[in-house]
């Protein structure tokens, strides 16, 4: 819900230089780390909590350790604190949030306890031993778009939005300009549901994008409903998340798939080395930092896109910048100017498009 | 092209019609019977809920399920009834505490049962063999699921038995009398508890029609405040059927109608159309009231416990 919501503005204003006091020297922990999840949703959602659950699953595994997990805790401080507070009771000294709004409650726990790591993914806040983390979602974005553009037709491309916020609005760029590399003339319809999680509506906007003749869905809200009526209507979609074919196996194409166990492993190492020194702005992750990667090719994607989808995520973890200059919005004006990339602080209140994406105002 | 638009716009507006329409009937039998039910929010939820479980509990069979949904409708009903008829306790907030009851509730056993995102194959439209295929007509009339035809027969049928027949008359005398249907020898409670629960029936199929017809898909809170629109509509319908049906039909154009001036690349603020569902029940009811002159079925007694002998 409002998790992911305001992140931007929140965020954003972080990033734009609300500095917060940077710890002075690395987190020592008490003992051995022991790891705790506290789940927004239920961890069989299909989606954003489930991709945390298979997380954690993968985590435990690779560190040989186990990591409870408590799911369903809502955004507000009551339901928070005595899920976190118990687990701290019974001697675990690292807790791991998953929900914008447990950025508050997260920041109140982390200073009562500050022997106590805290990690808080698409939080907003950090401290000392608090620290926020998201992913830079439109490099995956962007390589799926290019997936979308391959199996398109005609190059007509729709977007199933959550709300017009900067998190969702560079998804809704990156794709529509992943898509061109493939197509030169392709274009991205988005339309914003006004809600992450909303069945009915995403269902209502699947089905309009379908009956103006667009063959491929991408998406940025929770449910897969987008899939599932790009499966019905004998079209594609593109997912978020998890690899949505599970859903749509025809239809889907590509996903976003969290791969937070690539970022809570070496975290939780260094936690327990003594030498983790949370970042004043939180960890904002990149591909090959441990952020959101794809889950790609579907069968009806040609090998010679599929390649060149790779080529593309290869360039990207060697430092290809999606938002990288030169750039100019729908309405000509210059966005980021050559050789420069766009910063995070101007990604998180991105409120422009680029040329071929069409949008309510 | 326009033709087009219009075409794969009105084809869309009968699913989303009925659920406002189901519910603002089952709301105004409620309320003919002098009981104010502000808990539709509630029935729906549940009905939406026990759609779901039922076909991923008992296998994919959309008219079990519907019976499902409008049955957890009348018994969550039965809890509203015991409060505000037999204890009396005042029906506004009896309702509202029925809405944060059921999301509650709805919540905790959709998603420890593990329903969420679940998809199901749900109830599929109609075919009509060549009509179907008709060019324009086909589409707008023929290519339906089961519960958009059989939503204006049961208008039809509530509408005659609230009007015509000699349980809609007393249905009525207790919502518009209760005192002198009482002395009539009318049993208030038992009608206020039949009226309450076959509506909450209805409330709640409309619900699982959500979950089992339109979506596919089963979210918690996912009725997402259609409920109160339902009760909004009965006030504009002025507690008449039909003008109910009428008003449902507007609200489904209205959200069919929003995506598809986005799809169709057709530049509006997107607030101002988000908005536009909750701008047309206020104009609506502003305009309801400000008429004078037209009829009225308002029940005299509604929202107001009975007690015999007590004035």
């Amino acid at each position: 819900m409002i998790r992911r919501v305001a992140t931007c503005a929140a965020l954003g204003l972080a990033l734009a230089g609300q500095a917060q006091t940077a710890s002075a020297a690395p987190f020592k922990p008490e003992g051995t780390p022991k790891v705790a999840m506290v789940l927004y949703g239920p961890r069989t959602d299909g989606g954003w909590s489930q991709a945390f659950e298979e997380s954690r699953v993968r985590t435990e595994q690779a560190l040989g350790i186990q990591i409870a997990v408590v799911e369903g805790i809502k955004e507000s401080a009551s339901a928070i604190r005595p899920a976190v507070e118990l687990f701290i009771k019974r001697g675990y000294n690292v807790i791991i949030g998953t929900a914008f709004g447990y950025s508050d409650a997260f920041k109140e726990l982390a200073e009562k306890y500050p022997k106590v790591a805290f990690l808080n993914g698409s939080g907003t806040t950090n401290g000392p031993n608090l620290e926020s983390f998201y992913g830079r979602t439109y490099e995956s974005h962007y390589l799926c778009g290019m997936a979308a553009g391959a199996v398109s037709k005609e190059g007509k491309l729709g977007f199933v939005a959550a709300n017009p916020f900067g998190v969702v609005n560079w998804t809704i760029n990156a794709y529509e300009m992943g898509a061109r590399q493939i197509n030169p003339k392709a274009t991205t319809t988005a339309i914003y549901t006004g809600s992450w999680n909303d069945p009915v509506k995403e269902r209502a906007a699947a089905e309009a994008l379908a009956g103006q003749g667009i063959d491929v869905i991408g998406q940025h809200v929770d449910t897969p409903t987008p899939q599932i009526v790009a499966q019905e209507k004998g079209i594609h979609a593109t997912g978020h998340h998890r690899d949505m074919k599970e859903f749509a196996p025809k239809a889907s194409v590509c996903s976003l798939v969290w791969f937070w166990d690539r970022y809570l492993i070496p975290t939780i190492k260094k936690i327990g080395a003594g030498t983790w020194e949370p970042s004043p702005y939180g960890a904002f992750l990149s591909i090959k930092d441990g952020g959101p990667d794809i889950a790609c090719c579907g069968a009806d994607v040609p090998k010679e896109a599929a390649d060149r989808v790779k080529a593309e995520r290869q360039a990207i973890i060697d430092g290809k910048k999606v938002y990288g200059g030169p750039l100019a919005d729908r309405d000509g004006k210059e966005r980021v100017a050559a050789g420069a990339t766009l910063s995070d602080a101007d990604l998180w209140k991105m409120d422009w498009f680029v040329p071929g994406v069409v949008t309510q105002r | 092209m326009l033709i087009d638009f219009l075409v794969n716009w009105l084809a869309a507006v009968p699913e989303f019609a009925v659920p406002f329409a189901l519910a603002a009937l089952g709301l105004l039998v409620i309320e003919k019977a002098g009981v104010l039910s502000l808990g539709a929010e509630g029935f729906m939820l549940v009905g939406a809920l026990a759609g779901i479980g039922a076909i991923l509990g008992l296998g994919d069979h959309p008219a079990i399920a519907l019976a499902a949904a409008a049955a957890a409708g009348a018994a969550l009903s039965l809890l509203f009834s015991l409060l505000v008829v037999t204890l009396r306790v005042n029906q506004v907030i009896a309702g509202l505490g029925l809405v944060f009851l059921a999301q509650g509730l709805t919540g905790l056993v959709g998603t420890t049962q593990g329903w969420v995102n679940r998809p199901i194959g749900g109830l599929s439209a109609l075919s009509f063999g060549p009509l179907s295929e008709l060019p324009v007509v086909g589409p707008i009339l023929f290519r339906h699921d089961a519960v958009v035809y059989l939503t204006v027969p049961v208008f039809a049928l509530a509408a005659w038995i609230l009007g015509r027949s000699m349980v809609g008359l007393r249905l009525r005398a207790v919502g518009d009398g209760p005192d002198a249907a009482d002395a009539a020898g009318v049993s208030i409670g038992l009608m206020r508890f039949g009226a309450t629960a076959a509506g909450a029936a209805l409330v709640g199929l409309a619900g699982g029609y959500l979950s089992v017809g339109i979506a596919r898909i089963w979210i918690e809170g996912m009725s997402g405040g259609r409920g109160w629109i339902a009760i909004a509509l009965v006030i504009f319908a002025r507690w008449q059927p039909w003008r109910a049906l009428a008003g449902a039909v507007l609200f489904g154009a209205i959200e069919a109608l929003i995506p598809r001036v986005a799809a169709a690349g057709i530049q509006v603020p997107q607030y101002f159309v988000g908005m536009i569902p909750y701008l047309a029940t206020l104009g609506v009811m502003i305009w309801t009231c400000t008429r004078s002159g037209s009829r009225s079925l308002e029940p005299r007694a509604l929202g107001l416990a009975h007690a015999r002998e007590d004035r």
